[in-house]
């Protein structure tokens, strides 16, 4: 029973992160129908940028909480920077002549650029993240969970509900949510329909670069930390349906606690296998993802 | 044709005489890599040049293949004939449990599904170390085949050890699977199946509505796709002696993709291209100087194609500057770098976004392009139909007695979507061997009793009955293989096919060979690939396009597409027409010619459903007329009765004022 409620709370923790990767396709797919193949490259140059940026700050003689704090908005930034240059650079030009493979291709080949880049700038090995809070377990009945964890959880709920909520508020989310509904219609109402999917890549790689320094702390930051979980986010975004904010929550969690279970019970080893599994599940059973609606092909 | 024969005999050359012309071990091997690579990339081409659609796990079909001959050896001591045998099967059968749910749904989802899948493998391989050995890897052997070396002393003019031996063989192993494997993938494409891919990638729904099921076109041609990356692992496995899981990664996928993209799609030169650039590329990028000498090569080449093309015609300056002068900075990067050992992956990268970003149809595509740009006399020729027929003989009807009764019955159908509800409780009967007219306001439903009918959408409730069985609920692919057809309002012809290959799309019904008989040439295959080109230069000479039937539909004038989506659509051999807004955009003289076409369809004993603006047309022509008016049928009878109905005239121009 205890194991089980451990096991419970580390799928909750892994399934946030993903939750927040694979929240990051489903932007870009609503405003574009595209998204970003190296979106692990985005969270790794996240967790890579935030990591010099808490050494830079720590050697000045700052605290490692407040560093922490320090670094989160200028990371935000970072991302927000990384992901308007993918889409410059990687869809515009697909979009526009209309190529379906055009943007995957690319989006895998700036992925590529970006972790090479990042081995020659922080070297091939994993590096250690400094933990922002005390590394000691909080007890909770059955339970044991790092500070840092808790605040995975949090941040990442944070993280979602801020977009959603600019996205429903304000008269620029508006032009998101327009934009996703028909990218024709809103263009003939004068919305920037390239500026708004410029925008919501540049969201869609913040909240990957979130991620990045969210996790960092409890893993270790490398070149390499992205990839495999940039893959996983694929899986709950297909889960939990490419065109439903609720999805890739509840996506996440299915995912991160089948792993987590699969680890225990039958070998770290196979840990990855059911996110591919539960994927073609899906796609065999309800193609649109748990929560995703149905779209009436127009004639 | 000359310059492709020529380019035929002088790859079988250069393959029959390369062991004796290379004598390193060293560069025989990578030659073998080469035809290996070459026959994944074709494999790949039918999926991503043909369907359109990304795999990203092709590298993990690959190793599977490789891996199926890696426990063959293993653990039954079984050598390369079973294994070249069972390893495309495996492979093909993975690539089926893959492609089987991915396709369900258009979008990126293939490519998704297929990176979380060459992942997984590479697990996989690793993990089951009691079936794969794990990160170890499995040795085998190359096979040897015949010991040369008996048969007399022509072969001592060249250094003929055992090892040598060996390697030459299976040189011409490789070389004899490469050439088998563009022979077969010619065949399919040539075939309707490679019509059929082309077509889907076109225009998905037209395809569908032409009873060529767009789903289970896409899984087979992933299928075959796969087949062919396990043949290739084969292969590998037994030219590298050794497999182990890394080599299968991510990073190979992307290789193979790119192989495909940057040799050219949709041809067997481009991937062959690729493939050795592929091959080519880290022994390149190991060496500084030889990197500097390459791409100084590249640099130059484009530098004279580009100037060359721009001397030819001016206005390519602006589109050919931007690659050219971009080589040309490479080269200057190169000279300034010191070391690209660690910049080798960002080369890669570079090298993909250059290829998505200017030669988008690849080095063979980008060729003949400029070829043709600059001397219009090298065009696409086409296979022309030399037979003639009987035009009267095209177009056929299956039903034997054309009865009184319905043929097709809607009964209180009703189509919701959201809170609109664009068809209320609308009954509508046709008659075997009438056309009936279908008319209404726009937004009164008349399209979307269309795709009510063909499928494309499904009923929220309501029954249609066709030939006294109920469609409702079937597929757009099941409801034209029952023998209904349809054209559209917004013209949906496949582009890049010509006017035969899409009149031959539709009469895909007709054939009976399967894709077995299409790869062995059985006589079967070809006897019905000629009664269909007859066929279908029939039906064009029907709508009066046969004296165009090479051209690509896409440069057909707007009326002459009307007309021959009605061609595409006979081709079906259907029962039942749904045509939707024909003469919209005719001019005066096309209209005459479609009236004419539907009077004839007509008196072969197919019914009409027509959908028209032009009441000219409508009334002309319609045995039976229904007025829809906001979902709902407002009045029906014959273009008098009709034209009186005084609801008709109300929801034509608006009800009177008030009394």
């Amino acid at each position: 029973m205890n194991i089980l409620a451990q096991l419970i709370v580390s799928g909750i923790v892994v399934g946030m992160i993903y939750g927040v990767i694979a929240f990051g396709y489903q932007l870009t797919f609503s405003t574009s129908k595209t998204l970003n193949f190296g979106q692990g490259e985005a969270l790794t140059l996240g967790a890579l940028v935030g990591l010099s940026l808490v050494w830079f700050l720590t050697a000045r003689g700052l605290g490692i909480g407040l560093a922490y704090i320090v670094m989160l908005p200028l990371v935000l930034m970072f991302g927000l920077a990384q992901g308007a240059v993918v889409e410059r650079l990687g869809v515009r030009q697909a979009i526009k002549n209309k190529s379906e493979a055009g943007w995957i291709m690319a989006t895998i080949a700036l992925g590529i650029i970006f972790r090479n880049i990042a081995e020659n700038l922080w070297g091939r090995d994993a590096l250690k993240f400094p933990s922002p809070l005390p590394e000691i377990a909080i007890v909770v009945g059955p339970v044991r969970i790092q500070p840092m964890e808790v605040v995975i959880v949090l941040g990442a709920l944070a993280m979602m509900l801020a977009v959603e909520a600019f996205n429903r508020k304000s008269i620029f989310g508006k032009a998101v949510v327009a934009t996703a509904s028909d990218r024709d219609a809103a263009g003939l109402m004068g919305i920037n329909t390239g500026l708004v999917i410029t925008f919501s890549y540049a969201l869609s790689s913040m909240a990957a670069a979130f991620a990045g320094v969210l996790i960092a702390p409890i893993t270790l930051a490398g070149a390499t930390m992205g990839g495999v979980l940039g893959l996983k986010a694929f899986a709950v975004a297909i889960i939990g349906g490419l065109s439903s904010g609720l999805g890739v929550v509840v996506g996440g969690l299915i995912l991160g606690i089948t792993e987590t279970f699969t680890g225990y019970y039958i070998s770290t080893g196979y840990k990855d296998v059911p996110g591919l599994v539960l994927l073609l599940l899906v796609l065999a059973l309800k193609p649109t993802g748990l929560f995703g609606k149905a779209v009436i092909k127009k004639v | 044709m000359l310059v492709k024969t020529a380019i035929r005999t002088l790859i079988v050359a250069a393959l029959v005489i390369a062991p004796f012309a290379v004598t390193s071990p060293y560069y025989l091997h990578l030659l073998v890599t080469i035809a290996i690579f070459a026959i994944v990339a074709l494999g790949l081409d039918i999926v991503f040049g043909y369907t359109g659609e990304v795999s990203i796990g092709h590298a993990a079909l690959f190793g599977i293949g490789a891996y199926t001959a890696g426990c063959l050896v293993m653990h039954f001591d079984l050598g390369f004939w079973p294994s070249i045998v069972l390893g495309p099967i495996v492979a093909a059968a993975f690539g089926g449990l893959l492609a089987l749910p991915a396709l369900r749904v258009t979008g990126p989802y293939l490519a998704m599904v297929t990176l979380a899948f060459g992942t997984i493998v590479q697990i996989l391989i690793n993990e089951t170390v009691d079936l794969t050995n794990g990160p170890l890897g499995i040795k085998l052997n190359t096979p040897f085949f015949l010991d040369l070396r008996d048969y007399g002393d022509t072969w001592s003019i060249l250094d003929m050890s055992l090892k040598r031996m060996r390697d030459v063989e299976y040189f011409y192993v490789t070389g004899i699977a490469l050439l088998l494997a563009v022979l077969v993938i010619n065949r399919i494409t040539a075939s309707r199946f490679g019509r059929a891919f082309e077509a889907l990638r076109d225009a998905p729904i037209a395809c569908d509505c032409m009873a060529v099921s767009v789903y289970r076109h896409k899984v087979m041609a992933f299928i075959i796709s796969a087949a062919f990356a396990g043949f290739g692992g084969v292969l590998f496995a037994f030219s590298e002696q050794y497999i182990a899981p890394n080599t299968f990664s991510f990073d190979l996928s992307v290789q193979f993709l790119l192989a495909v993209t940057m040799g050219g799609r949709k041809s067997r030169l481009g991937p062959i291209l690729g493939a050795t650039i592929v091959v080519f590329l880290p022994n390149i990028l190991a060496d500084i100087a030889l990197f500097r000498i390459v791409v100084g090569v590249i640099a130059a080449i484009a530098l004279c194609v580009g100037l060359y093309a721009v001397l030819r015609r001016r206005d390519l300056l602006p589109k050919l500057a931007p690659p050219v002068a971009l080589c040309i900075l490479f080269f200057v990067l190169a000279l300034t770098m010191r070391s690209i050992t660690d910049f080798r992956l960002s080369i890669f990268g570079l090298m993909i976004l250059f290829v998505v970003y200017f030669l988008p149809d690849g080095i063979v595509g980008a060729a003949k392009i400029l070829l043709r740009q600059i001397t219009p006399a090298f065009r696409k020729r086409h296979a022309s139909t030399q037979a003639e027929g009987e035009a009267s003989h095209a177009i056929t009807v299956t039903t034997d007695a054309v009865s009184a009764d319905a043929l097709l019955e809607v009964r209180t159908a009703v189509m919701q979507f959201g809170g609109l509800r664009a068809l209320d409780k609308v009954d509508l009967a046709v008659t075997a061997g009438t056309i009936h007219g279908l008319i209404g306001p726009n937004g009164s439903g008349k399209s979307t009793m269309m795709n009510l009918l063909s499928g494309i959408y499904t009923p929220t409730s309501g029954e249609i009955l066709f030939e006294g069985r109920s469609i409702a609920g079937l597929g757009s692919s099941q409801i034209a293989g029952r023998g209904i057809a349809r054209t559209f309002q917004n013209v949906q012809l496949f582009g890049e096919l010509t006017l035969l290959e899409n009149v031959l799309v539709g009469l895909h019904h007709s054939y009976k060979s399967t894709l077995l008989d299409v790869v062995l040439r059985l006589p079967r295959a070809i006897r019905e690939e000629r009664a269909a080109r007859q066929r279908a230069a029939d039906i064009l000479s029907f709508v009066g396009l046969r004296d165009r039937a090479d051209e690509e539909a896409r440069n057909l004038p707007y009326g002459k597409q009307r007309l021959l989506e009605i061609g595409r659509a006979l081709a079906l051999d259907p029962k039942l027409l749904l045509l939707d807004e024909p003469a919209a955009g005719l001019t005066a003289p096309d209209i005459a010619d479609l009236i004419a076409i539907i009077k004839a369809i007509r008196a072969r004993g197919i019914s009409v459903i027509l959908i028209e603006h032009h009441m000219d047309v409508v009334m002309g022509l319609c045995d039976v007329i229904t007025v829809l008016d906001f979902g709902q049928k407002i009045a029906e009878g014959q273009a008098a009765a009709v034209q009186a109905n005084p609801r008709v005239v109300e929801a034509y121009l608006g009800g009177a004022v008030a009394a």
